[in-house]
């Protein structure tokens, strides 16, 4: 299981080469990252995958852009918005990731949503930046929102995915330091480390039900 | 004032933390005020007062922390939530906990000469613009617009400026 970073966001996005966040990421104890919008890569120990994150655009733009995307490899993620857009981005072919959970409405991710995304290998991205970087209400909502889509998945079992959101190196986290936050919302070690592995696993396309041997 | 026993003193732990970027100066004070905060905003008064942390010694970019044994996984999930000291930004790698600052210091990395030819105060130009280096440390290379008014630093390494 490689321990990923399911999103960063390098230069020209952020202030880090994405080299640097590679290198970063090595020490911190990351296998891989996802760097929005770069090309794949791999610079010393840690892979970088390319990713796309699909935001305030119409459901039919999706679909055709995920048509396009789908045989380019990259991890590919669309914002949450309400509940029918967001069953509607699940039920995608080639989608992977459902992102920003945590500005979404209270009821934008309900049980038929998590069953669809467990069904789906659809994950769920616990987005670390809106704990580690707000403060008061908002920092209160996302926790409460991220201990709902918890208390799903432990339900439901769909993936979940763990980011930093770091445009910059000085936003990275480490793996210990990350668990430490996931424990705030009621994940043990074990349970972050499975979701720190949660990209991986949405990657790699699921065995078939049958398999016929001869 | 006569000390209090060995047997009724609290039980204390020090966390060694390393402050990034490389090369910046954090007051002592300002740091204590911050974590304070962090703490105060991610647990409350309540559990800040059991802490009771304080920053006990800075040795270079290298912090020792206090705080009252038991509590120094709060203490590191707080301080993994500091992300600026006044108006720097910052980040706190926390290195290691120990009973004793003589057992954190012996883990405290000496600066290693860099054997390839320094490149601080460098001028580079990407693209239009022009950048000094102002700290480098093995591949990394920390540099900042040239320029009075943009202080904004960029974190590269040697491979995107294209140096040996």
């Amino acid at each position: 299981m490689k321990i990923t970073d399911a999103a960063v966001f390098p230069y020209p996005n952020g202030d880090t080469s994405v080299r640097r966040l590679a290198l970063e990421a090595d020490v911190l104890g990351f296998d891989s990252l996802v760097a929005i919008d770069t090309p794949a890569a791999a610079y010393g120990g840690v892979d970088v995958r390319s990713g796309i994150i699909i935001r305030d655009t119409p459901m039919r733009d999706i679909v055709n852009r995920m048509k396009r995307l789908r045989e380019s490899g990259a991890v590919i993620s669309v914002m949450a918005g309400d509940a029918g857009f967001n069953r509607a981005a699940i039920g995608l072919k080639g989608m992977h990731i459902l992102r920003g959970i945590h500005a979404a409405d209270k009821i934008a991710f309900d049980h038929v949503s998590a069953k669809m995304a467990a069904d789906n290998r659809v994950a769920v991205d616990i987005d670390l930046s809106t704990i580690i970087g707000t403060r008061g209400i908002a920092r209160q909502r996302a926790i409460a929102r991220y201990r709902d889509v918890l208390v799903l998945e432990r339900r439901f079992e769909f993936p979940l995915t763990i980011s930093t959101g770091a445009a910059s190196a000085l936003g990275l986290r480490g793996v210990r330091e990350i668990s430490g936050i996931c424990s705030l919302l009621g994940m043990d070690t074990a349970d972050a480390e499975r979701a720190l592995g949660g990209v991986e696993q949405v990657m790699v396309p699921p065995l078939p039900p049958v398999r016929v041997i001869v | 004032m006569t000390p209090r026993p060995p047997t009724l003193r609290d039980k204390r732990r020090y966390l060694l933390v390393r402050v990034e970027p490389a090369g910046t100066s954090v007051d002592q004070k300002e740091l204590y005020y911050t974590i304070a905060d962090a703490i105060t905003s991610l647990f409350g008064d309540a559990a800040a007062a059991v802490m009771i942390q304080a920053v006990v010694a800075a040795e270079g970019e290298y912090v020792f922390i206090r705080c009252r044994r038991g509590s120094e996984r709060e203490l590191a999930i707080a301080l993994s939530t500091v992300t600026a000291c006044r108006d720097t930004r910052i980040a706190l790698r926390i290195i290691a906990a120990s009973g004793t600052i003589e057992s954190l210091r012996e883990r405290i990395r000496p600066a290693v000469p860099e054997p390839r030819a320094p490149v601080e105060a460098t001028e580079f130009t990407v693209g239009e613009k022009t950048f000094t280096a102002v700290h480098c440390n093995g591949q990394k290379v920390d540099v900042i617009e040239k320029g009075f008014k943009n202080a904004h630093r960029l974190y590269l390494t040697r491979e995107d400026l294209e140096l040996p």
